[in-house]
């Protein structure tokens, strides 16, 4: 079901009048009813994959949380027997994850350079959710190893946990401490929630359906056909799909959290207004912040922590003096997490060499920051300079866009192709003499995307630097704010329904 | 504000947003079910679903009507001009494309428990006898609910809440929308057929640019198709013929003509079943196959032929002898004879020609020592006439031309169209002596405001070359050898000499003028020229293009005043087909000028 069809809209206001309605001790149930009512609607089979993993993490926590309560006694066996569990779980759900999530595009790949069929390609169902889900499961594992709290004895209310329906979709990424006790609690009805979800779900639809969708069509029919585009169409195309990948991903998180607080259930937010990011680094804090989070904390610290990697460290110091060799080891996680992030993307070169994009820059900023900040004295450039900031912001979107080209590009090597066009063959005119207007949407779409592009940018700016949008519209005359929420409702309605995708009714006289 | 007044706003405002939506939609109304008020456009409506439209248009308008054909889409081809001529009768053509057995059915019954039916016809074209109830687009393809008998809340509440693109495509449509048909607004709302009026003055003729216009007929593409629904489809025609007799219903079955390769596609034993069953139910008309089919000038595409053989069926159904219909066109098949009939549908031995190559020359003035390309020495024409007259050159007249294509009269075996623009002194002082010497007809088309100009151009001091009169026109006419038609009445104008802001100097739409003005113009023209083609006692059916140029509108607008034939100034011959007016639009010219010998003219006229 998708997030921005009518079915969702009634699926969830069904979900809440019973939600509600029903003794509060029993919420927790509805909502498990309807989260897995939602996964069922999705597809039958692929709720075996859920049960598979909700199962398997389910009981490695129950034996973790035995395992934590035993006798300090026997600590060194009781961490190898907990490690070895952790170990277990984690390859059984992500060894699934990677199967179904690369098993055909690396067939492909191999089949591909081989020129002949080597491995053949396997009919198989990505379930929804599945990377979701499995990162939320395996950090509760991990949590609990860790022994950061107790395992969830209830393993219906676990179930809950790992299939929320609103995060099924698009995420984020929760962490039980945090989602579990939201879940469980009694909610009582709150004009509050209710009011502050739909102003959310409104501002999701507004980016998904307006802006995202419209954008997409664009995108697809220049970048599908990039040979066919000059270089400054291909860019504005790639600046689109910029737009577009950050409207429909955070407009669906809106959406998802929406939902939730509907229900009474704050997630956590996944963007923090990642335009506004002044490096690669701050822009990985700001997008995708659950996955981010989740890679810190489970794999980046305990991997500098770990028994090699510690070790390293010390060989490196010793042998390579100054600033560098502290740095180095650090530079060498932080270069396999973005390297993770990118397979995590899909199972295609292209997204390896995204990974690659990221984790170089990164490592290698870390490696001249000394250098920088020598410069910026030097020019006598001080972080509260306007230009400065400004010029950051400028930089980092070039690093992101470029490293869009790459996602974006339909294969690895098409984006040598895609980059090549954008230089030599850049054109500038080809944006303004029509040639835009033969990729499916009109001039009044073209309008929608940029006029819309521009209200959301103003809204996050007043986020990011003032009191906030909302407090803002809150404190205006009643008429005021039913004006402004009435051109909201219509624009959502008629620009979110007539979409660049309608096909006029056929007209069959042209045949005779 | 609180939360709790901000949402009960919101949904407020909802509630508010959605009658807005569907307020929207009926008014705009681009199916027409809730009276479309405002626009009252039913032809945009008939196009979007003429099921629904024209259910809810004839739920206005049924007293205007007392007879109903209806079929899938090539019942748009009968005429109801015909019809009501023929039958003395108010046809409505339910014509709805795509429509299968079952529409059909459930319409018949509708219109004839609500309205008052004298004739129906019922077009069951060969495509019936696979597809009886298609699954259908439920907003473009379906039936009225008063005709399908759906819940009228799930039916009106669909349309109201349609996606609005339908409506903002409706006013989108309204803006461009031109006196020519429009793929958008393709019905006649009156006669409920397609409005034909671009297509009827689509000049036909060549074979082979035929072709090359209509590529389907080219490497035709083969396919298989078994005739599955047979006994579904006879059974409604069965339910149709009962309630007919019933209500004392005059009810005419007829099987319209396919294209010959189509008729490849079924399976033979599958046809005749079909047929069988059919005469079975009610005695029908067939004219599935017969030398129409093998001629693709007849029709669109293979399944859709064109209002002119529809002209034929009728005038076949009602025996008029005024309309040529091809010997083997039309069979009144019953079960005595439907045996013998299908066997004969897959053998076409009907060999008759209906096509005649007709080249015809175009002269100006005629003058001793000619300087330009339009003018001609005395010598030279009466060589050329008389060299048309020792080939066996039979020189005919416009009529004769529109005699071979409406009623199929035959032509001479070597046809020639001998054609004057302008109306000289010269062709009456000259060539007319020398046509009358060979009996060589000659049609002379005349600028009406420069008839009888002597001395001057029209009212003005500008000297003008010597123009023959009115009497001289009457002169002639009377003698049989000679036509007079129109080159129009003054738009033909010389430029220089006139004061007008923006001369007419042809026959074309100023491109600042609406359709309407230049309609009304070349209206009121062509009544002028009318006038003095009558004086001269002649009939007016033909034009020449001034400078030969035409567009379509200009078309459209001489072929409903009448006018049968138009030529163009193109050096080529002509093709002109028995049954198919449009063959007479845009004849071609070959231009005769003093430097032409009559060897090479004979060679540029016997060319293709």
């Amino acid at each position: 079901m998708s997030l921005v069809s009518i079915e969702f809209i009634g699926f969830v206001i069904i979900s809440l009048l019973l939600y509600y309605m029903i003794p509060k001790k029993y919420q927790w149930i509805m909502l498990l009813v309807s989260s897995i009512s939602f996964y069922l609607i999705g597809g039958t089979t692929a709720i075996l994959y859920l049960i598979f993993t909700t199962l398997t993490t389910y009981f490695a926590g129950r034996l973790l949380g035995k395992c934590n309560k035993e006798d300090k006694k026997y600590a060194d066996i009781i961490k190898k027997k907990k490690r070895l569990i952790v170990l277990v779980t984690a390859l059984l759900n992500f060894g699934i994850l990677f199967f179904l999530k690369y098993w055909n595009p690396v067939a492909d790949m191999i089949n591909n350079t081989l020129q002949v069929e080597k491995i053949s390609r396997l009919e198989l169902i990505l379930p929804l959710g599945l990377s979701f889900y499995i990162f939320q499961s395996i950090g509760y594992i991990i949590d609990v190893y860790r022994n950061k709290y107790d395992p969830e004895r209830n393993v219906f209310k676990y179930t809950l946990f790992t299939s929320f329906f609103p995060q099924m979709v698009q995420g984020p990424i929760s962490r039980f401490d945090s989602l579990g006790n939201e879940l469980f609690s009694e909610h009582k009805f709150s004009w509050d929630n209710l009011k502050d979800g739909i102003q959310l779900l409104m501002l999701g639809y507004f980016k998904k359906l307006v802006i995202a969708d419209r954008a997409a069509v664009v995108v697809n029919a220049a970048i599908g056909n990039y040979t066919e585009q000059s270089g400054s169409v291909l860019l504005v195309a790639m600046i689109l799909y910029c737009i577009q990948l950050y409207c429909d991903f955070s407009g669906g998180i809106d959406v998802t959290r929406a939902v939730a607080k509907m229900f009474g259930i704050t997630l956590v937010d996944n963007f923090k207004r990642p335009i506004f990011s002044t490096s690669l680094t701050d822009f990985w804090r700001r997008w995708h912040i659950s996955l981010g989070s989740w890679m810190k904390d489970y794999l980046f610290f305990p991997m500098s922590m770990s028994k090699p990697f510690v070790k390293f460290g010390k060989f490196v110091r010793k042998h390579i003096p100054g600033k560098a060799g502290k740095i180095l080891p650090v530079s060498m996680v932080t270069f396999i997490v973005y390297f993770v992030i990118g397979i995590w993307h899909g199972g295609s070169l292209k997204y390896i060499a995204f990974g690659f994009w990221n984790g170089i820059l990164i490592t290698t900023a870390l490696l001249l920051e000394p250098f920088f900040i020598k410069v910026k004295q030097k020019l006598n450039i001080t972080d509260k300079n306007k230009l400065f900031y400004i010029f950051q912001i400028v930089r980092t979107s070039i690093i992101v866009l470029i490293g869009r080209y790459i996602t974006r590009a339909p294969r690895l090597l098409a984006v040598f192709d895609m980059a090549r066009i954008t230089f030599t063959n850049f054109n500038l005119s080809n944006v303004f003499d029509g040639t835009m207007m033969n990729f499916g949407i009109t001039v009044t779409d073209y309008i929608v995307i940029i006029v819309g592009t521009m209200i959301m940018l103003i809204m996050e700016a007043i986020d990011e630097y003032g009191v906030g949008t909302k407090k803002i519209l809150e404190k205006k005359k009643v008429i005021i704010q039913w004006i402004l929420l009435m051109i909201s409702i219509l624009t959502i309605t008629v620009f979110g329904i007539c979409r660049g995708n309608y096909i006029a009714s056929e007209f069959i006289y042209k045949q005779f | 504000m609180t939360s709790k007044k901000w949402c009960i706003m919101f949904f407020a405002s909802v509630i508010l947003v959605v009658i807005m939506y569907a307020m929207f939609n009926v008014l705009v109304d681009p199916f027409g079910v809730f009276g479309d008020k405002i626009f009252d456009w039913y032809s945009y409506n008939m196009t979007n679903n003429p099921r629904v439209a024209k259910t809810a248009y004839l739920d206005k308008h049924y007293n205007e009507y007392d007879s109903y054909i209806i079929g899938c889409s090539s019942t748009s081809s009968f005429p109801t001009e015909d019809l009501n001529k023929y039958f003395d009768a108010k046809f409505y053509n339910l014509i709805m494309y795509g429509a299968d057995m079952l529409d059909v059915e459930k319409t018949s019954e509708y219109i004839i428990d609500n309205y008052n039916v004298k004739n129906l016809i019922l077009n069951v074209y060969i495509t019936n006898g696979y597809k009886y109830d298609e699954e259908e687009d439920n907003l473009t393809r379906n039936l009225h609910a008063k005709v399908g008998g759906e819940n009228p809340i799930s039916f009106y509440g669909r349309y109201a809440f349609l996606d609005m693109q339908y409506s903002l495509a409706k006013i989108k449509s309204k803006r461009e929308d031109t006196y020519l048909t429009k793929p958008s607004d393709v019905f006649d709302v009156s006669s409920g057929a397609y409005d034909k009026k671009v297509r009827d003055v689509e000049p036909i003729g060549n074979l082979e640019k035929y072709l090359e216009a209509y590529p389907v007929f080219k490497n035709y593409p083969q396919e298989s198709i078994e005739l599955t629904a047979i006994d579904k489809t006879t059974e409604s025609i069965n339910k149709i013929k009962q309630k007919c007799d019933e209500n004392g219903i005059n009810l005419i079955v007829v099987a319209s003509p396919v294209y010959e390769k189509y008729l490849e596609y079924f399976p033979k034993d599958d046809v005749k079943e079909f047929y069988t069953k059919l005469a079975q139910v009610t005695p029908f008309w067939d004219f599935t196959t017969s030398i129409v089919s093998r001629e693709p000038r007849y029709f669109y595409d293979e399944t859709h032929f064109r209002n002119a053989v529809g002209t034929m069926m009728i005038g076949k159904i009602a025996g008029s002898d005024d309309v040529y219909i091809p010997e083997d066109f039309g069979t009144y098949v019953t079960l005595e004879n439907v045996s013998e009939h299908v066997e004969t549908l897959w053998t076409i031995e009907n060999e008759e020609e209906y096509t005649k190559q007709v080249p015809i020359i175009m002269c100006h003035n005629i003058v001793e020592n000619p300087t330009e390309d339009s003018e001609i020495s005395p010598e030279r024409f009466e060589e050329q006439i008389k060299r048309l007259s020792d080939e066996g050159y039979i020189a005919v007249l416009m009529q004769d031309l529109v005699d071979y294509v409406e009623k199929g009269k035959e032509l001479p075996e070597k046809p020639i169209c001998i054609t004057f623009d302008d109306g000289y002194l010269s062709n009456y002082e000259i060539a007319y002596p020398i046509l009358k010497k060979y009996n060589m007809k000659a049609t002379i088309f005349v600028i009406g405001s420069t008839v009888g100009c002597q001395t001057n151009y029209k009212n003005t001091e500008h000297p003008i070359t010597p123009h023959f009169t009115i009497e001289q026109a009457k002169e002639m006419v009377e003698s049989g050898i000679i036509s007079i038609q129109s080159h129009t009445y003054d738009m033909h104008q010389w430029a220089p000499y006139e004061d007008a802001e923006q001369p007419r100097e042809n026959i074309l739409k100023f491109e600042n003028e609406t359709e309407i003005e230049y309609m009304d113009a070349l209206k009121k023209d062509i009544s002028k020229i009318k006038e003095v083609v009558e004086q001269s006692g002649d009939e007016l059916i033909a034009v020449a293009y001034p400078s030969g140029k035409s567009e379509t509108l200009t078309n459209v607008v001489l072929n409903a005043n009448d006018i049968k034939a138009t030529l163009t100034i193109e050096k080529e011959n002509n093709t002109i087909i028995k049954g198919l007016p449009q063959s007479l639009y845009c004849l071609n010219r070959f231009n005769m000028y003093e430097a032409l010998t009559a060897d090479e003219m004979i060679k540029l006229i016997e060319g293709d």
